[in-house]
């Protein structure tokens, strides 16, 4: 009880700091990161809250960091040393910071006597991204990311890839090469959350190829995450039900190709990937391969409409615990509408395990699906309310699954573009089982944070 | 490997090089030249605009979301940025300069479509609004500074601002934080609250940052939004117009766009 009161009375402190900084601070002119700055504009040219984008945004991204309908990369170009300034630095860095200043974890435990075990954290800063973007010559764009994360330690390229735009003709073909997460350009992309993922946790002492306990589940939209219990990497490392993997994975190494053939309406991608969780190098006996098609409407009355559908194609991309190889298959929709102030999104996606050694016949489940539903709304100009349903029906062995059902949300508050207080909470709606198992015993988690992007 | 690496590269930069062609020509505004315009237009500025340029585009809510300002709507409203007197149409080079220069803040330069373009999507733009077919619009003239800008021209420009009641919106130091703007009685042509300029970021001067720019918006007001034309007081009083325009400019670091 204490627990909780404390934790209160702390996010409330955060909350009253911060919003009354809002008035002695007031919002400047406008704002921020590495393309708003090269471009001179607000965030919401092509954000609708970031990382979300709008259709303009969208579109910039599809075009390879380019304006729509612009080839513009020989402007901005490469210039002679001597003519750099720090400006020019700054159109192409940007760095964001997302941490939770404080953050609750409700637990029931099996033994009933201990009832709701509460856990209070404070975790400030979780998570920290340089990026560098933009396009090196006329057609040609970049990304790199850096990411920096407390909790696991460490920093690592989490993305780094080389746009080839336009080939061809406008809008016909773009290629990219590199780490990049494939799902970008459908309608729900793994990367552009509201509801900023949580890792699971794991218990400690676990051995290649063998069932790994959860103490606490991951909030991670179901649709994009793994969903088998039971899988491993090549290494022996076990796959976290809730991480996204296949085509929603974070990132992935490969090439894909995307365009607009026919007009606006109408989108394709078609990609190769050395495989799910796969680092730099290949190790896997064959490639993924995998396809997207969108259909968009984005014209007028502030509202825009699209649906994607995607199958994803594994090859000996998994092991289970007899170490021998599976395939494992993804395939889904997504769709995403948008109406002044409101946009939801939904995404469900169907996993297969293909090839199932036969000396888990009868203990393993082949399919799993996932469900995920959002939207976003701002109230006022300054908060966005935002709410997420992720539905897991988990597959994989049968003596370890667990399915699970979340619901999310959260109130940003944004003191200027690019800076936002926010409030979150995240609540199991299944019951909790009398065994004592992370994906079914997180009853609740409150979060209270800070998401900065400069 | 390595070898065949660099050649798959070098054809694709070149490829991917390869398929604008630049063209310097203002074309002639006929059927054809609207055609081509509504191509640009749906690649560009539809998001914003929406596609019967009423400012509607399925991105164009969030730019300014419940305040000023949205995408312009071209069937009807007037324009802001323009060389023309309060009131009346922008000039085709009126428009031609924002396509190329953008709005600071809110709309992005389109200096990376070619020349041709930019004019062949202005001629679509005009044809969103009856009335410029109704004439051609004449601009004001905006002569060039008649003296550079000096202390007394300043100090000279710092009184004229409070006489003209310049502080009543962008207060007592240009920071876009008079009385008016404080209490929210700012409002554009849609009713959407809109604040006042900060005159401290002179990157953030929507309609330019030289000095004839400044003159220029004087002059002709920034019409749909409260910034009224200056060109009836300051008629006949060429000097303090200046005046005025470098006390302006002395607000500002004279520098590009590095904003936080």
């Amino acid at each position: 009880m204490l627990n909780r009161l404390s934790t209160a009375l702390v996010a409330s402190a955060i909350l009253i700091i911060t919003i009354l900084s809002s008035f002695i601070f007031p919002d400047p002119a406008q704002a921020i990161p590495a393309f708003a700055r090269k471009y001179n504009v607000n965030c919401t040219t092509c954000h609708t809250a970031p990382p979300i984008l709008n259709q303009f945004g969208r579109r910039f991204l599809e075009n390879g960091y380019q304006l729509p309908g612009t080839q513009d990369g020989g402007i901005i170009g490469k210039k002679k040393l001597g003519d750099l300034s720090l400006d020019d630095v700054t159109n192409y860095l940007a760095l964001r910071l997302v941490g939770n200043a404080v953050q609750n974890w409700s637990v029931k435990k099996q033994n009933a006597a201990e009832g709701i075990e509460n856990k209070t954290e404070f975790t400030f800063p979780d998570n920290f991204v340089l990026f560098a973007g933009g396009t090196v010559t006329k057609n040609v764009g970049f990304m790199v990311e850096l990411g920096h994360d407390v909790a696991e330690g460490g920093t690592a390229v989490e993305r780094g890839f080389v746009t080839f735009n336009n080939i061809g003709a406008y809008n016909l073909a773009h290629l990219r090469v590199g780490k990049y997460d494939p799902s970008t350009y459908s309608s729900y992309a793994t990367v552009r959350q509201q509801l900023g993922d949580v890792g699971e946790s794991f218990a400690g002492g676990c051995v290649a190829f063998a069932p790994c306990a959860l103490t606490r589940a991951g909030l991670a939209p179901s649709a994009f995450a793994t969903k088998f219990y039971g899988l491993y990497d090549r290494s022996g490392n076990v796959l976290s039900p809730f991480a996204a993997s296949l085509y929603n994975s974070g990132a992935e190494v490969g090439i894909d190709i995307h365009g607009r053939p026919f007009g606006d309406w109408f989108l394709y991608q078609v990609g190769i990937l050395n495989g799910a969780n796969e680092g730099f190098g290949d190790s896997n006996k064959g490639k993924d391969i995998y396809g997207m098609v969108r259909f968009d409407y984005a014209r007028s009355q502030n509202f825009s409409a699209n649906i994607s559908g995607f199958i994803y194609h594994g090859n000996s991309n998994a092991k289970v615990q007899t170490q021998e190889d599976v395939n494992w298959h993804r395939w889904g929709l997504s769709a995403r509408a948008t109406y002044k102030m409101v946009d939801v999104y939904a995404a469900y996606a169907v996993d297969k395990i293909n090839k199932t050694p036969a000396a888990l016949s009868g203990l393993l489940d082949s399919t799993a699906t996932g469900l995920t539903i959002g939207a976003d709304a701002y109230v006022t100009d300054r908060t966005l309310l935002s709410v997420r349903y992720d539905n897991l029906d988990a597959g994989g062995m049968l003596d370890q699954r667990k399915s699970s059902t979340f619901v999310g949300v959260q109130a940003k508050y944004y003191l200027r573009t690019n800076v936002a207080v926010y409030v979150r909470d995240d609540f199991n709606i299944r019951k909790s089982e009398g065994g004592d198992t992370g994906e079914r015993n997180l009853r609740n988690a409150f979060f209270t944070g800070v998401d900065i992007v400069f | 490997m390595k070898k065949w690496g660099t050649v798959l590269m070098t054809v694709l930069v070149f490829l991917a090089g390869e398929t604008t062609v630049v063209f310097a020509l203002k074309p002639e505004e006929n059927r054809a030249t609207r055609e081509r315009g509504k191509i640009t237009f749906e690649r560009s500025c539809m998001f914003c605009h929406g596609e019967e340029g009423k400012g509607d585009g399925p991105a164009g809510w969030f730019i300014g979301r419940y305040s000023a300002p949205h995408p312009r709507n071209f069937t009807v409203e007037s324009f802001k940025l323009r060389s023309t007197i309060s009131g009346e149409l922008p000039t085709d080079q009126d428009l031609f300069r924002t396509v190329t220069q953008g709005i600071p803040g809110y709309m992005p330069s389109f200096n990376g479509l070619t020349e041709e373009e930019r004019w062949e999507v202005i001629t679509y733009v005009k044809s969103f609004n009856p009335a410029f077919k109704e004439g051609t619009p004449t601009p004001m003239p905006i002569p060039h500074p008649p003296f550079p800008s000096s202390d007394e021209s300043i100090e000279n420009g710092r009184a004229l601002y409070l006489k003209y009641g310049c502080r009543g919106c962008h207060g007592d130091n240009g920071y876009g934080d008079g009385p008016e703007s404080i209490k929210g009685n700012l409002k554009d042509a849609r009713g959407l609250p809109i604040a006042a300029g900060n005159l401290t970021d002179r990157s953030a001067l929507k309609n330019g940052s030289t000095p004839r720019d400044v003159y220029r918006s004087l002059m002709t007001g920034l019409d749909g939004s409260p910034m009224p034309s200056f060109a009836d007081a300051l008629n006949g009083k060429e000097n303090e117009a200046w005046d005025l325009v470098y006390y302006i400019l002395s607000l500002s670091a004279d520098r590009g766009g590095l904003r936080w």
